[in-house]
């Protein structure tokens, strides 16, 4: 007998469904290049509004969207690698990728904002240093999306894994945010469905993703006046 | 008489060994011509792209034919044997593959030669989105180099 409950709530599905579109969008934008590394940094951004709102809703979500539900405490891990984890929502080793994952796109957008690529686009932020720190950022922008990119795999072929060996299927539930369960563990307490669902938290969560992108993209430079070199001396004369 | 000729001789090869210039010195004029290009790149980007109600025709036109003038200055001869180590304005970036890899990064040089050339031509007409088109394209000449040449860092 199963039953069908509910776990992953819509705002945590299409952070989670945007975030697949935009990260390979962002790749091919930047290797590109050329007049795309201006999309690239646009795209950027949005995946910047996408984090913040995602932590955000990591605390004022529903039960399986919040970071404390699922924080992979080490009697958590324990528990889960001796086979006795009972739960609904992310397990534990699987709680750590995403906090991986997290970790590592925010080093990704954090480095971006304040690089350059020594051609014809310079991060919003790049103003606020100088032009030695932002071309090493660029190298650890490169460096971390190695480590983004290894995380992407693991994260990927986990999901098959699942699919194969345990006969999970993790793709559905993300997709339409419901999950069959076997009767039995449904009547079971670690077996909740989501609830706490507030409207107040999400348009919070909305309003500071916002606040960010128009941050690093209008507001600190509107405040610092960083600007890039070239457009300051971009109206040069033809002549001297 | 043969002391002469070998007086010349030493001399003939000492002065060109100074225009050649030693390893620094290679990497200083390139590091030097790539920046002044950018800066010129920069100007274009800001009239064209970001801010096109500054549009300046001549001032455009004369950036586009800055960044031609460097593509058309020679710079291969400031990839000498022996510039992939050694400093510059700074530590030098070239690969050191690049000795290896001859026919690709002549490709990658015309490429950009190309682009340049035809930006200066489509910038003299003033036509600001078919300056746009072409600027992308010599962006992307820079970019493929530097995919090639240019140590990440
Ligand atoms: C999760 C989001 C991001 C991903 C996955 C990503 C990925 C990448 C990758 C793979 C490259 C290297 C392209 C190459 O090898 O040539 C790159 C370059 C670059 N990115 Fe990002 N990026 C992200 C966010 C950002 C943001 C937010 C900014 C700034 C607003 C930014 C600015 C840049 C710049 C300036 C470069 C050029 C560096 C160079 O020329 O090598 N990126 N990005
Ligand atoms: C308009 C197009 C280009 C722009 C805007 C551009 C821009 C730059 C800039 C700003 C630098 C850094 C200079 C410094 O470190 O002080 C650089 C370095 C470099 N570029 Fe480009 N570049 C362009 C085209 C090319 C092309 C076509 C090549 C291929 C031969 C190339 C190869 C390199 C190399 C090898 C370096 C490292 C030089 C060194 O450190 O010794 N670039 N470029």
């Amino acid at each position: 007998m199963k039953v069908t409950i509910h776990i992953w709530d819509l705002p945590l599905r299409l952070f989670h469904w945007l975030l697949v579109a935009a990260v390979p969008a962002a790749y091919i934008t930047a290797k590109i290049g050329g007049p795309l590394i201006d999309w690239h940094g646009r795209i950027g951004i949005f995946i910047l509004g996408l984090l913040v709102f995602r932590i955000f809703w990591g605390f004022v979500g529903s039960t399986h969207a919040r970071f404390l539900t699922f924080f992979p405490t080490i009697s958590r891990l324990a528990a889960y690698f001796k086979g006795r984890w009972q739960g609904i929502g992310h397990n534990p080793l699987g709680a750590l990728s995403v906090f991986a994952l997290l970790a590592v796109l925010i080093a990704q957008v954090g480095t971006g904002l304040f690089a350059n690529d020594d051609i014809a686009y310079a991060g919003p932020l790049s103003g606020l240093v100088d032009k030695p720190l932002s071309d090493q950022l660029r190298g650890w922008h490169n460096t971390v999306f190695d480590l983004l990119a290894a995380l992407l795999v693991l994260h990927v072929l986990a999901i098959v894994f699942y699919r194969c060996v345990k006969k999970h299927n993790l793709v559905v539930p993300m997709l339409t945010g419901k999950k069959q369960i076997a009767k039995a563990l449904a009547t079971s307490i670690s077996a909740n469905p989501a609830t706490g669902f507030r409207a107040i938290g999400l348009i919070l969560s909305l309003i500071i993703s916002c606040i960010a992108m128009w941050g690093v993209s209008d507001g600190i430079a509107y405040l610092y006046h960083p600007g890039q070199s070239y457009q300051q001396t971009a109206q040069a004369n033809p002549g001297f | 008489m043969n002391k002469k000729i070998a007086l010349t001789l030493l001399l003939t090869a000492s002065t060109t060994a100074a225009i050649a210039g030693p390893i620094e010195e290679q990497i200083r004029f390139r590091q030097s011509a790539y920046s002044f290009a950018a800066w010129n790149v920069g100007k274009i980007k800001s009239q064209v792209v970001d801010h096109p109600e500054t549009f300046n025709k001549d001032a455009v036109a004369a950036a586009a034919n800055a960044i031609a003038a460097v593509a058309n200055s020679g710079l291969g001869a400031l990839y000498g044997e022996g510039t992939d180590q050694g400093v510059g304005w700074k530590q030098t970036r070239l690969k050191p593959e690049f000795f290896q890899k001859k026919e690709e990064v002549t490709v990658a040089a015309n490429t950009f030669n190309v682009a340049a050339n035809e930006l200066a031509k489509v910038a003299a007409t003033g036509d600001i989105n078919a300056i746009k088109t072409q600027f992308g394209k010599v962006g992307e000449s820079c970019k493929g180099c530097h995919d090639l040449a240019r140590i990440k860092e």
